[in-house]
């Protein structure tokens, strides 16, 4: 499925900073230089960004003009960083966020349990 | 301590507006906005304008934005991006939080023009992953190229919703369903009919009850409610879709003008908590202004002339323009500003039922309700007329502020007179020459180009065409009606771009005679997505 759109009726090419590579929960990827962690990932079929603190509900991109903090990750090691309104850049990591720890340092049981819940 | 004659806050079209002004006057201007970009929302505005010429009509949003950061370079303006305003005190102090610390400025005037946020309304699973605001899917398809989904489900029919609807189906993605409690659609009845006879189903009076799946949207379940918003049980349906997109209206984020002590109200019809200011914006903090919607949600056109009064009147209470320039700059905004809201749509009118036109015509009960004029309905209005050989059909049916159509014709073939609300009346008796510039200039595409009498058994109909791919000459395909449903074979016999007619292209399409009146877009398959969506529960 493309989730980019290559030709718009409207807005013709849409012009594209440089590929770049970037991780994802420890996976190499690739973005846009430029372009909002958040896009890249949409781009990529990633919807889940963040699992809430006590109930484990998993939140993503929902205004995507840096308002509303739901679509926060672990970016560079530092947690809650509004990932709609923070550029891709080459070598960066991005990892999901549980709580305020990235998704990696939890067990899996507690997330599953936590969703189920 | 930075001093500035004026500080503004928000980079946005009032923000802009205003700076351009009191910087053409001399003031020492500064424009803080938090985001990395200036112009706020006009660049994910991709559709054309409504309104005059005064009021950039028939320009599509972008291209208004762009031309905005062009005057406001001339005139020397200086923007901050990535500057958030944090407060403002007494004496008009203002905090700006700029590269991880704050500095303090003073204004001799301040201008808000911080805009709006996106309302929300609860529903269960809200929170998850794929419900996003009408502002986001913009945000995503018309800034970054990225689809927001394939499947798109729309709550809330006014302007945003069902514009943002339409640039969905431009970006490629499917919008299965739009629905609205309220029970009659809220936008331009252009706008809903551009969505109809695409094939979109209008759900009036009716609400999500859910949003299903476990880590992200996989479907959502809706309900009838009744007068009093009560859900009907017995009424669900289920769609499959990956995304609900949220468009229930925009709340003034007037938080800094409160904190500044301005005298606020609640006014509904504005949008909730807004400042008492009087005719060019300033409120009771004297010296302290706002403009856009921050003081009384409006559309990106009102905002920009709101900002130009403001940024006016700042600069004469300032001394840096004379009091005869100041009355007559003053006196031709405030009569644009006066010719926008006017009509059905103005803000008095909100939350009001019209039953009739300006010009007594009854309003289409079943625009309203299923978003197309019905057969019945079409000949009440005076832009249909049927004639021999090629001719304009205006399907618009409400007041509305805009008048490009009658600028387009240079034949004079087209009336809207001088008031700019009226709806527009075909001569008959002119001539039409079939440029198809009514059909381009018409921001809310409801001009047809219609010639019953093009061959022995066949009529031709030309229509607005906005997707890709664009047909080819010679294609085979199917004609959709009004309510988006196949009612006969149709062939491509010209598509028409040009530069003028700003990606709006001219498809003609030839149907037989007795479809003239029928078919108003095109299909190149057979399908309607009406029968294929809103299963039973």
């Amino acid at each position: 499925m493309e989730r980019r759109i290559t030709e718009h009726p409207i807005l013709g090419t849409i012009e594209k900073g440089r590929k770049v590579s970037f991780t994802y929960d420890g996976k190499t990827v690739e973005g846009y230089e430029g372009e909002p962690v958040a896009e890249a990932l949409k781009a990529l079929g990633v919807m889940v960004h963040r699992y809430t603190t006590k109930k484990h509900r998993p939140r993503g991109i929902f205004c995507a003009i840096g308002r509303c903090t739901d679509c926060v990750m672990v970016v560079d090691g530092v947690p809650n960083t509004r990932t709609c309104i923070t550029s891709v850049r080459e070598g960066m990591t991005v990892e999901t966020q549980v709580g305020v720890v990235p998704a990696s340092q939890v067990k899996d049981t507690v997330l599953k349990g936590g969703i189920m819940a | 301590m930075k001093r500035y004659d004026l500080v503004i806050v928000g980079a946005g079209p009032s923000g802009l507006s205003a700076a351009i002004e009191a910087a053409g006057y001399g003031m020492k201007t500064v424009v803080y906005d938090e985001n990395s970009r200036p112009g706020g929302q006009l660049f994910k505005q991709i559709h054309k304008f409504f309104g005059s010429k005064e009021h950039h009509a028939k320009i599509r949003g972008f291209r208004i934005g762009e031309e905005l950061l062009q005057e406001a370079s001339a005139a020397g303006v200086e923007v901050q991006l990535e500057s958030t305003v944090t407060g403002i005190y007494e004496d008009k102090e203002v905090t700006v939080q700029r590269k991880g610390h704050i500095e303090h400025v003073k204004g001799d005037t301040i201008i808000v023009a911080t805009g709006a946020s996106e309302n929300m309304v609860p529903f269960g699973g809200w929170d998850l992953p794929g419900v996003i605001g009408a502002g986001a899917a913009q945000t995503m398809m018309n800034l970054h190229g990225v689809k927001p989904g394939e499947k798109v489900l729309m709550l809330g029919s006014g302007n945003v919703g069902l514009v943002v609807s339409f640039q969905l189906m431009q970006a490629g993605c499917e919008v299965v369903a739009l629905v609205d409690a309220a029970p009659a659609i809220g936008g331009y009845g252009v706008h809903a009919a551009k969505l109809a006879r695409c094939g979109v189903p209008f759900y009036m009076s009716h609400t999500i009850t859910k949003a299903e799946g476990t880590d992200h949207v996989t479907g959502v379940v809706i309900s009838q409610v009744n007068e009093k918003f009560q859900k009907i049980p017995g009424t669900e349906k289920h769609f499959d879709a990956d995304t609900i997109c949220v468009a229930v209206g925009l709340s003034p984020m007037s938080q800094l003008l409160k904190m500044s002590g301005c005298t606020m109200s609640d006014d509904p019809k504005r949008g909730g908590q807004v400042p008492e200011t009087d005719e060019y914006g300033e409120t009771s903090v004297s010296g302290v202004y706002a403009a856009g919607d921050v003081s009384g949600i409006e559309e990106a056109s009102s905002a920009m002339i709101e900002g130009r009064i403001s940024g006016t009147r700042a600069a004469y209470e300032m001394g840096f323009v004379s009091e005869e320039d100041e009355i007559k700059e003053l006196t031709k905004l405030k009569n644009d500003l006066l010719s926008l809201r006017r009509g059905m749509f103005a803000p008095g009118n909100k939350g009001k039922k019209i039953e009739k036109t300006e010009e007594g015509i009854n309003v289409s009960q079943n625009l309203l309700t299923k978003g197309y004029l019905s057969e019945a309905e079409i000949f009440r209005y005076p832009g249909i007329c049927r004639k021999k050989g090629l001719h304009p059909v205006i399907e618009c049916s409400q007041n509305i502020p805009c008048n490009p159509c009658q600028d387009a014709c240079k034949f004079s073939c087209i009336n809207v007179g001088k008031d700019i609300t009226s709806l527009p009346v075909v001569n008959p008796l002119a001539k039409c020459s079939g440029c198809g510039m009514c059909v381009a200039s018409c921001s809310g595409q409801a001009i047809f180009l219609v010639d019953e009498d093009y061959d022995e058994t066949g009529a031709s109909v030309t229509l607005p065409y906005e997707f890709f791919p664009l047909p080819r000459v010679g294609d085979q395909g199917y004609a959709r009606n009004r309510a988006g449903e196949i009612v006969c074979k149709a062939e491509v016999i010209s598509v028409k771009s040009s530069p003028a007619y700003d990606r709006t292209n001219l498809l003609t399409i030839r149907v037989p005679k007795d479809m003239a009146m029928k078919a108003r877009f095109y299909a190149d398959r057979a399908e309607t997505k009406a029968e294929t969506a809103g299963g039973a529960v």
